[in-house]
């Protein structure tokens, strides 16, 4: 199934979870927060949300960066 | 060199730390991690800083994982993050980013920028507020870039701001500490802490921020985009230390005329 995950389409394993995302996008989930159609999704969730076909993601982190 | 570093200790010393929110800081320095050549020199150039407070940016994860993780490089047991909302336009934008930021699970710390304008990076004040009051509502320790308005200060703080950050000039400009006499002012009415945000350029603003009675100081670019980011930490490290003292120390009243400082008395006749 296509999802949009950080505005980029990207194709998953049907029924995937947030946790099988990230695992396969070799992200550490201790260092990201994960919207899914614009709702806060937290950790203790992530295993149990399953994902569906065209389910809108965005997973953020910290980055560099001062001001501006 | 011993009495050099006992006067260090002084001004460090535990009964003036940098406090807010039931934190303490030894260190008055708060540095950017953005613009650095590599992650190993902005690590090398926080070392010497010797700052314990880190401003991170809120950013989309890299999808391809070519480029190494920021956190890599943050020893999280030395460094307190702060989490930015650099880039938002509106209180919409900057509250929605830090409840984001707060999921990462790392800070609940914000500090504050809603820009009004591309081009000087200025706060936009009004969204500025709403979005403090939305905040410190939703439980968040937060810390709002602001101009060196007094008025606006002292609606931040009343607010429920942790601090006010002034700017001393714009974002990036490195011109230094424009209106000190508007700092003197905020700093006069603040209950909060000051800590000047943006616009130091060199060692001696940094200083002139301290003289004047702030209670911090927090820069990006004038270390990372010096020739010799690690350098100027240190340097920077030196000179918050140094204005603190200073301003602790009490400095002489400014005189047009000369007052000697030798004895007159005694003088050789020739």
């Amino acid at each position: 199934m296509e999802l949009m995950v950080n505005g980029k389409k990207l194709e998953v394993t049907d029924g995937a979870t947030i946790t099988a995302l990230l695992e396969e996008l070799n992200i550490n989930p201790l260092r990201v927060a994960v919207q899914l159609n614009l709702e806060i999704i937290k950790r203790e969730r992530y295993d149990k949300t399953t994902l569906r076909a065209g389910d809108k993601l965005e997973i953020i982190t910290f980055m560099a960066g001062g001001s501006e | 060199m011993r009495d050099e570093g006992a006067r260090e200790d002084k001004a460090m010393e535990k009964s003036d730390t940098l406090k807010f929110a039931g934190r303490e800081f030894r260190s008055r320095l708060i540095v950017g991690t953005g613009k650095y050549p590599d992650h190993r020199s902005m690590q090398r150039a926080h070392e010497a800083s010797g700052a314990e407070i880190v401003t991170v940016a809120v950013r989309r994860v890299n999808l391809d994982r070519t480029q190494e993780s920021l956190l890599d490089y943050i020893d999280a047991k030395k460094y307190t993050l702060l989490p930015n909302t650099a880039g938002c336009y509106t209180a919409e934008e900057a509250i929605k980013t830090a409840i984001l930021a707060r999921e990462v699970g790392l800070s609940d710390m914000v500090k504050l920028e809603v820009i009004g304008d591309q081009r000087t990076l200025f706060p936009d004040n009004e969204e500025l507020l709403k979005a403090t009051k939305v905040l410190v509502k939703e439980g968040f320790v937060v810390l709002p870039y602001t101009n060196d308005d007094p008025v606006m200060a002292k609606k931040l703080e009343d607010a429920g701001a942790a601090a006010v950050m002034p700017l001393g000039a714009p974002i990036g400009s490195g011109l230094g500490i424009r209106n000190p006499y508007n700092i003197k002012i905020i700093l006069e009415a603040a209950r909060v802490p000051v800590i000047v945000d943006a616009g130091v350029g060199t060692a001696s603003d940094a200083t002139i921020a301290m003289e004047l009675g702030c209670d911090g100081v927090l820069m990006n670019t004038g270390i990372a985009c010096a020739k010799d980011p690690v350098a100027m930490a240190e340097a920077m490290r030196h000179a918050v230390i140094a204005g603190r003292l200073a301003y602790l120390a009490g400095r002489i009243p400014k005189k047009l005329y000369a007052t000697a400082s030798s004895p007159l008395e005694g003088m050789v006749e020739l």
